[in-house]
């Protein structure tokens, strides 16, 4: 117990000495909130899209006016289609209507190719109501839109945080061991260690503990940050979230250990947990929905623990509904991976470099 | 000749280590690939299947819309050319309780077992048939249950509401409300790329680009300076008759030799497996992507200048790395920024080059004046240039 006190506050040490461990720890998770908030909040949102009206002669403006009005944040008329052409090659205007009485024509800005699917779907929405305007008509059949689990409410933003809070979770499980302890045993600090009565599994332990409370701190400060700057809406379920934790980072801390023995170099550990988490980052749902992916990527996302790790979090912060079962198998399944890999692997990743 | 081996060295020795190879060539075509392959096909129908759940309490003989809705729900739940449909649609079995079926369906939804419960609630057509002969707007509506979170979900959604305005329609042209000769024509005019086809591809090709020449820039130039001085290899250097400036010069060719070579495999791999079509051997652009280049080699040799040790060099490259990759609409079109951030963005070099290289190939329209999309980035050259003559240490000893 005394050794792994001492243990417990060496690691500690360790960890508030270590800039850069901080920054990645505590500041990446902010700004990535802070960055893409600020970017991307109105992804996939008609609430700032600006139109713009040309009216040709002899087009009748009323009906026009009368469907178009309300549908977006502005509408600026513009007296003809060159007028319109450079209002969207300017940006002044996000796309244009060119009515002519006839022909109701929607022009796009082609290169906006992650913008335009919004547009579309908005222009097809006006199409529709300008056509039962001309005839004087209202739909007959209408449709209701009901949200069943879940965060009625949940924007792009909403989605991204806890996932971003899952990733910060996987990056400190792997990197507590492909990262920091293997940084040990390159600067040979743990020769040092190996040569005390010290056991491997209390050297881990501690580790672990320091972990907990850093991924614990870090997440709730990326969350606080989260509700209190974007004004999101989190409905945390606090046993779940910390199962969650605990569970996830051991059992992220075991896949590192497998990669510390994957490699011959200590320093090839960090390297290779830096590559996987980067490509799991992309293929796990983490910033675009999996569901918009082809079915090959829909496939490997499937394969990626960070694909179970988000949607844990989604559902432990009320964002995403799930059979409760399946969050526990998914907990109880990284703790089992921890659990099973830590004490079983301590003793080969705990030990010096062979000289 | 020295300087030629200075870049020679430079090369080889970067393309030997593995991990250079991966965050140099490897992860912008990764990347590329990715990007392209999610956000490529976004509007467009992907290949999905949503399971999707009809329970129709309207299914009288004469209800005509639900038979109408039922009917266009089926035909998406149809398999064409063997491919998989689009609805997997789950119905309540003959003689089940639907109120029953539709609690059980709704709690599959919660979990994500369902991506949407369509409700075809009793009286539907009735109503519509009132409102159709004018008694009234129609008073039941068709309930699409969603679930939150859940983009799948919103998708699915999206296509029903789709179906429902579809089959509006038709049941508006039997009852001889809506003139089908008279039908509104709509057209698509695309503007910004001139007489080519642009795709998504095109407007990330400059990004990615911008990025490789960036983190190489950022990361390798450091790297190879601070571990070069920490593990006495620059030291090697200084005891032959080379100097500092041709030391320097074989440096930035070899550098922009790497560059040019990541140029060559991502435009490859655009050009030739994603199909991209940006016009980058125009003299101009050509002349944009090096000065690029140089502003990140530069911002490479102001790392290393501040930096004590390699770790720290590596540390803080990764701390500006993310804020000035993404405040720089690499990947994404910047939008309207609060004001600390909108300031990073204008101050950040990768910006102005991103405006320019795009506005010369054509893949975006600039909307910062030429001489702010040279001249930041050329003061940036010349502020880092002045701070690592100032501050860059050669030698560990020195």
């Amino acid at each position: 117990m005394t050794a792994f006190r001492a243990l417990l506050r060496a690691e500690a040490a360790v960890l508030r000495r270590d800039r850069a461990s901080l920054v990645f720890t505590f500041l990446f998770p902010l700004l990535f909130i802070l960055i893409f908030g600020a970017m991307m909040s109105s992804v996939g949102s008609t609430e700032s899209t600006r139109l713009g009206v040309v009216v040709l002669d002899g087009a009748d403006r009323d009906v026009l006016d009368r469907v178009f009005a309300g549908s977006v944040a502005e509408i600026r008329h513009l007296a003809s289609r060159a007028e319109l052409e450079a209002a969207i090659d300017r940006r002044d205007v996000d796309f244009g209507a060119i009515w002519d009485g006839v022909t109701l024509g929607f022009a796009f800005d082609v290169r906006r190719t992650q913008d335009n699917f919004v547009f579309d779907e908005l222009a097809d929405g006006l199409a529709a109501q300008m056509d039962l305007a001309l005839q004087g008509r209202s739909p007959l059949l209408a449709s209701t839109v009901r949200i069943a689990g879940g965060e009625p409410d949940a924007s792009w933003l909403t989605l991204v945080v806890p996932g971003i809070l899952a990733f910060s979770v996987l990056s400190a499980g792997l990197f507590a061991i492909a990262g920091h302890l293997t940084s040990m045993k390159q600067r040979r600090l743990l020769d040092r260690f190996v040569v005390t009565p010290m056991r491997p599994t209390t050297l881990l332990a501690a580790i672990v503990v320091v972990r907990l409370v850093v991924v614990a701190v870090s997440t709730l400060m990326t969350l606080a940050v989260a509700t209190t700057l974007f004004r999101i809406r989190y409905d945390v379920s606090w046993v779940r979230y910390v199962a969650f934790l605990i569970s996830a980072t051991l059992g992220t801390m075991g896949m590192g250990a497998v990669f510390t023995l994957l490699v011959r170099q200590p320093s090839s550990a960090g390297n290779l947990a830096n590559i996987v988490s980067i490509l799991m980052m992309f293929t796990s749902g983490i910033y675009f929905p999996v569901e918009i992916m082809p079915p090959f990527l829909r496939g490997l996302s499937r394969a990626m623990p960070l694909t179970y790790m988000a949607d844990a979090m989604r559902y432990a912060t009320g964002v995403m509904d799930m059979q409760d079962s399946d969050f526990w198998l998914i907990c109880g399944a990284f703790l089992l991976l921890g659990l099973a890999l830590l004490p079983g692997l301590a003793r080969y990743i705990v030990r010096p470099l062979r000289r | 000749m020295a300087v030629r081996s200075i870049a020679r060295a430079y090369i080889i020795t970067s393309l030997r280590e593995r991990i250079t190879l991966f965050w140099f060539l490897a992860f912008p075509l990764l990347l590329l690939v990715l990007l392209t392959f999610v956000f490529g096909n976004v509007g467009n129908s992907v290949r999905t299947s949503f399971d999707v759940t009809l329970v129709n309490f309207d299914d009288g003989r004469d209800a005509r819309a639900a038979a109408a809705l039922a009917g266009a729900m089926a035909t998406l739940a149809a398999t064409e050319d063997g491919t998989a449909p689009l609805f997997v649609l789950h119905l309540p079995p003959v003689d089940a309780d639907r109120s029953a079926f539709l609690v059980s369906e709704l709690n599959e939804l919660r979990v994500g077992r369902r991506a949407v419960v369509v409700e075809i609630p009793l009286g539907l057509s009735a109503s519509v048939d009132a409102a159709a002969r004018g008694a009234a707007s129609a008073t039941l509506a068709v309930e699409i249950h969603k679930s939150g979170g859940r983009t799948g979900s919103d998708m699915a959604a999206s296509i029903v509401e789709h179906v429902v305005a579809g089959v509006d329609r038709s049941l508006l042209v039997q009852y001889g409300l809506f003139d089908e000769s008279r039908t509104l024509r709509v057209e698509r005019l695309e503007l910004g790329a001139g007489a080519r086809t642009f795709r998504y591809v095109d407007f990330l090709l400059p990004g990615i680009l911008l990025m490789g020449f960036f983190t190489g820039g950022l990361f390798g130039v450091p790297g190879t300076l601070l571990f070069g001085r920490e593990r006495r290899i620059l030291r090697g250097y200084w005891v032959t008759p080379l100097d500092v400036p041709h030391y320097l010069a074989g440096f930035a060719l070899g550098h922009l030799g790497l560059c040019a070579i990541q140029f060559a495999c991502v435009w490859g791999v655009a050009r030739f497996a994603l199909g991209a079509d940006v016009p980058l051997w125009r003299p101009l652009v050509l002349a944009a992507l090096l000065f690029a280049a140089m502003t990140f080699l530069a911002i490479g040799f102001l790392v290393a200048a501040v930096a004590r040790t390699a770790n720290g060099g590596m540390a803080l490259a990764n701390v500006v790395n993310m804020p000035m990759m993404f405040l720089g609409g690499l990947f994404f079109p910047i939008g309207q920024l609060p004001g600390a951030l909108r300031a990073v963005m204008l101050a950040n070099p990768v910006t102005y080059l991103a405006d320019l290289l795009r506005g010369l190939t054509g893949t975006a329209a600039p909307v910062l004046p030429v001489a702010a999309s040279v001249g930041v980035p050329l003061a940036w050259i010349v502020v880092c240039a002045l701070v690592a003559a100032r501050r860059l240490q050669w030698d560990v000893s020195r």
